[in-house]
């Protein structure tokens, strides 16, 4: 068992090193397309820890997304420079997160998710009034790197890349510690958790505030990398409902799910706009239903079954 | 000036409370909360707008072959789609009639454009004066439409077999089935119920104003206002949040900016989820 957990570490290193010099063989287009991914991944690990290990759906997550990136926006505007802006944009992130995870977190099932519907709803259309501060519904520039777009381009894809490798590998030790035991019996049950004497409040407000972390840092990579966001862009639903479908692909609870549905997604999604130019949203539709249909505990999830009844008929070989 | 705005408050949140009622029954209810739901109210507006050009039928008698086509598009989506997954989780519900609704959404930009559809009446520009208050024809008719729908949908829920099955089935589930219902034919009629509903809205806003597949989004986030502070699967509660929801708009749009419409009902449903999570009507009509 311990030889085969050596291989799997020796098999990720190797990933790892391989995706830091894959720019290098690939157009600039590919590049910017597996950014992408490694930031869809990122999102979806945020996801992940809320309703795939404690069972809450925030289906309004985006907004986290949002705030990154807008905090970065002004930030830059006012001549701060990058580094300085990211933790503050994660920090402004935090801090919606726990005063409005506080009161929200108490609801369960369909009304939070809802309920960070509307919040999320309710922040798009404050940033979208504030034209003073955010540049309204028009959107706002930041400041680009005077240098060659390709190595700006590379510097995104690392950049991205190691926020990807740092989020999966922190979720995989909050998982395995004591506090992620305790969001997973969160999702086992509530009522049991609590009299087990377990702070679910404390937990799920932490746990909210994590998602936030990732999916704000993601969300400031993206406006700089980008130079231009607008609200509706940044606030969109349909981050959130990719999100979802990654997450639901590539198993939802499970530390390396959301990266393999980032890439089949992804990949999906380039060659259905390329393909389907005029039906691209019926083919996703199409897709989700499909997925849901065949594989509804995702890609890591059917894996796992396989495996395990493989060993079950293995066993009863022996005991025959 | 006060009394005009309290007018078209009212007539605004009448049609209002049609749509909620239909997705509040399918989540209150059928346990699903049906993202697809804007889509199935433009959807209705577009096949009234087709019987109009090409029949010359009036929406408020072509609102019954919306209402007969989508209701039996909810109950193909229902029974396909949705019930084999109803255990599965909200995820699951989600998701899949959020791809419904792309899936229509993609068929009406295919069909119809994005452009910004009207049916012109020929009564369209009458009005009539009570008082100091203007009461546009069409809009009154469209006001006075959907409160005889929501008290015939009342009706049915009360005095019909299959009515009370629901009501029934939502109350208990268990229950019913032991005394021998066939729950899932209950759900399903409760789900096709609510999308007809969904179906019979978007005619009758077709006939007052424009439409186009911009409206899905924001639709679904008024119904869920709506459902929200009605309480969930309650006929009258729904209809009174529908109301509630056209003051607060009309006012919030007059005192406020128009821009702040969607931020104002947004604030109101969270903070009646958080403070009466059963809605503003107390405890759940059905169940």
């Amino acid at each position: 068992m311990s030889n085969n957990k050596k291989v799997n570490i020796f098999l990720l290193i190797i990933a790892v090193v391989l995706f830091i010099f894959l720019p290098r063989f690939l157009s600039g287009y590919m590049v910017r397309v597996i950014t992408t991914i490694f930031m869809y991944a990122v999102i979806a690990q945020g996801m992940n820890i809320m309703s795939g290990y404690m069972g809450y759906l925030p289906f309004g997550n985006a907004m986290f997304f949002g705030i990154g990136a807008y905090v970065t926006a002004i930030g830059m505007s006012k001549g701060l420079p990058f580094l300085v802006v990211v933790p503050l944009a994660a920090i402004t992130a935090i801090l919606f997160s726990i005063l409005l995870g506080l009161p929200v977190l108490r609801l369960r099932g369909h009304y939070f998710a809802i309920a960070t519907i509307g919040m999320s709803a309710a922040i798009l259309s404050v940033v979208k009034n504030a034209t003073e501060i955010t540049g309204g519904a028009m959107g706002t520039t930041l400041p680009i790197i005077d240098k060659d777009p390709s190595i700006v381009y590379n510097y995104f894809y690392l950049a991205m890349f190691g926020l990807m490798v740092i989020t999966t590998l922190s979720l995989y030790f909050i998982i395995k510690s004591r506090f992620g035991f305790g969001i997973r019996s969160i999702k086992a049950n509530e009522e049991a958790a609590i009299s087990m004497g377990i702070n679910t409040t404390y937990h799920k407000v932490v746990a909210w505030a994590i998602s936030a972390l990732f999916t704000s840092i993601a969300g400031a990579l993206y406006a700089y990398w980008m130079s231009f966001i607008a609200p509706d862009e940044v606030f969109d639903v349909m981050i959130a409902v990719n999100t979802v479908v990654i997450m639901l692909i590539g198993g939802a609870g499970s530390i390396l799910g959301p990266i393999i549905g980032a890439f089949i997604i992804e990949l999906f999604a380039e060659v259905a706009w390329s393909a389907f130019l005029e039906y691209h949203l019926a083919a996703l539709g199409i897709i989700i239903i499909i997925i849901v249909f065949f594989v509804p505990k995702g890609v890591s999830g059917t894996i796992a079954d396989f495996i395990k009844r493989k060993k079950i008929r293995a066993r009863k070989r022996v005991s025959i | 000036m006060g009394l005009q705005m309290l007018m078209n408050a009212t007539l605004l949140g009448g049609l209002y409370a049609l749509m909620g009622i239909g997705f509040s029954l399918q989540w209150g209810i059928s346990g699903i909360i049906n993202l697809s739901y804007g889509a199935m109210v433009v959807l209705g507006s577009y096949i009234s707008l087709e019987f109009f050009n090409f029949f010359h039928i009036d929406p408020f008698i072509s609102m019954i072959m919306s209402g007969a086509i989508l209701f039996v598009i909810g109950a193909i989506i229902y029974r396909g789609l949705l019930q084999p997954f109803l255990k599965g989780g909200i995820v699951f519900t989600l998701i899949l009639t959020f791809a419904v609704r792309l899936i229509v959404e993609n068929i009406i930009l295919k069909v119809w454009s994005a452009d910004y559809r009207t049916i012109r009446l020929a009564y369209a520009g009458s009005n009539f004066q009570l008082g100091d208050v203007y009461i546009p024809l069409t809009k009154f008719l469209t006001f006075i439409t959907a409160g005889i729908l929501i008290y015939l949908t009342y009706l049915f829920m009360m005095n019909t077999k299959i009515g009370k099955g629901i009501q029934a089935v939502a109350l208990d589930k268990e229950g019913a089935q032991a005394v021998g219902m066939d729950v899932e034919k209950m759900y399903m009629i409760n789900f096709a119920l609510g999308t007809a509903l969904a179906g019979l809205t978007g005619s009758l806003w077709a006939s007052i104003y424009s439409f186009s597949p911009h409206l899905l989004g924001p639709l679904v986030g008024k119904v869920f206002i709506i459902a929200i502070l009605g309480g969930l699967g309650n006929i009258w509660g729904a209809a009174a949040g529908g109301l509630l929801l056209g003051f607060a708009e009309t006012a919030g749009a007059s005192f406020l900016g128009s821009q702040w419409q969607e931020a104002i009902g947004m604030v109101i449903m969270v903070s009646v989820l958080l403070w009466r999570p059963y809605g503003l009507m107390g405890k759940k009509f059905f169940g």
